[in-house]
């Protein structure tokens, strides 16, 4: 019995293949994983949410209103122009814009509702609560940190009364100001570590925010069905492809790549075949994909069928390509089973099919786009989310980047094949 | 003005003879610093069905290799109906049909479908090629299978179909690559009938081989082949005229050392050793046998078998090499 035992581990610890599937792939996943999800790299500091604002008072009050929403931990703010900050938001590029609101100064001087307005992405909700929970008391918290800010709640009470009576009016501001001393102490216990009182202004300009989805639900599309079919489908068709590009491999093994060449066809002609299969391949499998979260989930197609055929198509092409790609290199199908998974897994991670993207590091969102995945899953969040038409530029060069590295991946297929044809055989 | 290419065709058709079908001029090849083809030379007439007989590891499948433009020689030329195929591989592979060694058909497809595929890359009217993959099927007795798939037929069916699968675009040249390793003997006899019916409609063949039996039952000329050269050709009846050894006398010795073998060797010097089997080459065993025997009574080299061999492939291969074919 001993004896098996040893027999058998020395095969496994001959045999690299089994090797490196059961040390070097997982701990390259685990490694990648925890650096994607795991908040690894990241140290001490936390990851600041990019929070864009369009200043359209541009007075004193909003700037320093602005100066008081910078300072907040958990956001990075990026003044922008209110069209660019919108584009930003339609095409993906960030989740929300504040919109400081003309009149914002004399609302708060007035003790009137603040004009401020959060325009955001639906689809990032996650990121979009994480920015609510941050601003929301700190805005709440305003007239207390701006100057005159006594005589501003004194007003807003006044208001939120509606009363009329002059010497009413008078008591409301006295008492007011004994208020807004007592909330002001606490305020500076509480940035003292005291979490008595964290909040004691709540409610009170809390609800002045007015939220606006720029991209809405109005389609009926729910984004996180949009995630897992785009996110799923990227994924399984690279494994998918991975596999028909190995069939060159058993091609090889069989003999039937050598039959192949003692025929007219050309060498090249030969993986342009199997490129050309590996792609309509593909384009089926994302269809029949497509076509069942239609069926069983409701997916709506209906106008976005051209947008859906291009992406399909562009994803195809660039998948089907890195499965050729990774066949072209290898000499035996077992040097590339291990590595393969290794790639595709580190793709999908990194690239949003596992996972939105807004929940990782924004160095690993920035590595996305060295992945298949992300080019292909934002193109199609700007299908069936964003709702862009395919004319629209942010769409086309998503698709124009799949197809570049379709053509990349394929022109090194290629030049690797005829270099290894010989040999192959 | 034609170009220099041209002009080198033109005078390399000049050059051979019009007559032979495959013409192969000092062909090289080396892998690395193993010479495997040493500059081998053969030419092929029309029709003729030609056996390449070597051991395994002679050089048989780098010349078909060569010849069917899978390898490219390292030097030499070879000519394919006038043609060179250096310059004209597409229009001669066009003309040949090949038969690897190995089972090259699709597993997963039927044996039909493996036929319109394969006949389908040498681009074969539909219609022609439905009505030829019928006619093969029925040649090799596979036509009632014909909707099976591959991984679900015999070792020996897999053959008949490898073989088929080199005929749909009616080759003027057939190169078979050891068709038959492997094979029960329903298949091989089966094989051989189909290759004779080829022979029969003039096809040029190149039969490559390790057994003797199928050279000479097939071959009209035998090529033997040996460590990358051709070290006899000729029909059969002429290595057999040819061979300064009509006979060979086979003694499987009980215990063979160098001492026993220099006895031997002080009776005749041109034995040859294979283990404990000594062979002397002569012309009249008849006479030469009691000789033997006695030499070996009187020296005290105990044996314990003797067999006569007459003259064949085998024989004329193992006087040549003091090799087996199947070493």
């Amino acid at each position: 019995m001993i004896k098996i035992v040893i027999k058998d581990l020395k095969l496994f610890f001959n045999d690299k293949g089994s090797m490196l599937m059961a040390f070097a792939v997982p701990i390259a996943l685990i490694t990648l994983f925890a650096f994607a999800y795991g908040g690894v790299g990241k140290g001490n500091k936390s990851n600041k949410i990019v929070l864009q604002v369009s200043d359209l008072d541009n007075t004193t009050e909003s700037k320093e209103a602005i100066e008081q929403l910078d300072s907040l931990k958990s956001i990075q703010i990026k003044l922008k122009d209110l069209e660019d900050a919108e584009n930003a938001i339609k095409t993906g590029e960030a989740s929300s814009v504040l919109i400081i609101h003309k009149g914002f100064s004399d609302s708060l001087m007035a003790g009137n509702v603040l004009p401020l307005e959060l325009k955001y992405d639906e689809a990032r909700e996650i990121e979009i609560g994480l920015i609510q929970q941050s601003l929301i008391p700190t805005i709440s918290m305003l007239p207390f940190r701006l100057k005159g800010s006594k005589n501003v709640i004194g007003k807003r009470l006044v208001k939120m009364t509606g009363t009329t009576d002059l010497q009413t009016q008078q008591s409301i501001q006295n008492q007011s100001d004994n208020l807004y001393d007592v909330i002001a102490k606490s305020i500076v216990e509480s940035s003292q570590g005291n979490d008595k009182i964290k909040n004691p202004s709540s409610g009170f300009f809390g609800e002045d925010m007015k939220m606006t989805k720029i991209i809405k639900a109005e389609h009926s599309n729910r984004i996180g069905l949009v995630q897992a079919v785009a996110g799923t489908s990227v994924m399984m068709l690279l494994f998918s492809v991975v596999g028909i590009g190995l069939g060159l491999l058993d091609e090889k093994k069989e003999g039937t790549l050598k039959r192949l060449i003692y025929s007219p066809i050309k060498p090249g002609n030969i993986l342009l075949g199997k490129m050309i299969s590996a792609n309509i391949m593909s384009i089926l499998q994302l269809f029949i994909m497509f076509l069942f979260a239609w069926l069983a989930f409701g997916l709506k197609i209906g106008s976005q069928l051209p947008g859906m055929i291009i992406t399909i198509v562009a994803t195809s092409f660039a998948c089907s390509a890195f499965g050729v790609f990774i066949a072209s290199f290898a000499k035996k199908r077992e040097q590339i089973q291990g590595l393969s998974i290794l790639i595709i897994l580190a793709m999908s991670a990194i690239g949003g099919s596992m996972m939105p993207l807004f929940f990782m590091p924004a160095f690993m969102q920035k590595l996305a786009a060295i992945s298949v995945n992300y080019w292909s899953i934002q193109a199609f969040f700007d299908v069936f989310w964003r709702n862009l038409s395919v004319t629209d530029s942010v769409f086309l060069s998503r698709i124009l980047i799949l197809l570049l590295i379709g053509g990349i991946l394929n022109t090194i297929a290629v030049v690797l094949f005829r270099k290894n044809i010989l040999k192959l055989v | 003005m034609p170009n220099v290419s041209n002009i080198h065709t033109l005078n390399s058709i000049k050059k051979h003879s019009a007559e032979n079908m495959i013409e192969v001029k000092n062909l090289k090849k080396s892998f690395g610093d193993r010479e495997v083809l040493k500059g081998i030379n053969f030419s092929i007439k029309k029709g003729e069905l030609y056996g390449l007989l070597g051991p395994n590891g002679a050089g048989k499948t780098t010349t078909i290799s060569i010849l069917s433009s899978l390898l490219i020689a390292d030097s030499g030329e070879v000519f394919i109906e006038n043609l060179n195929l250096r310059t004209d591989t597409n229009a001669i592979k066009r003309i040949t049909g090949v038969v690897p060694q190995e089972i090259a058909l699709y597993n997963d497809l039927t044996a039909l479908e493996n036929l319109m595929f394969w006949g389908g890359i040498y681009n074969v009217p539909k219609q022609e090629l439905s009505q030829k993959a019928n006619e093969l099927l029925q040649l090799f007795g596979l036509e009632d299978r014909k909707n099976d798939r591959i991984k679900n037929y015999s070792g020996g069916m897999k053959r008949r179909i490898n073989i088929a699968a080199a005929l749909l675009h009616k080759p003027k040249i057939l190169f078979l690559d050891e068709p038959t390793v492997g094979i029960d003997p329903q298949s091989r006899n089966l094989i051989f009938e189909v290759i004779e019916k080829l022979h029969h409609e003039r096809i040029t063949i190149i039969y490559t081989t390790h057994y003797m039996e199928e050279a000479e039952r097939l071959c009209d000329r035998i090529g033997i082949i040996d460590n990358g050269e051709i070290i006899a050709e000729g029909t059969l009846e002429e290595l057999k005229k040819n061979s300064p050894v009509k006979e060979i006398i086979s003694i499987t010795f009980s215990g063979m050392n160098n001492d026993n073998y220099k006895k031997l060797r002080s009776f005749r010097s041109d034995i040859k050793l294979t283990e404990n089997i000594v062979h002397f080459y002569t012309s009249d065993a008849k006479t030469e046998l009691p000789k033997l025997v006695s030499f070996c009574n009187q020296a005290g080299l105990e044996f314990n078998n003797i067999e006569i061999l007459k003259t064949n492939v085998e024989t004329i291969f193992l006087n040549l090499t003091g090799k087996q074919l199947r070493d």
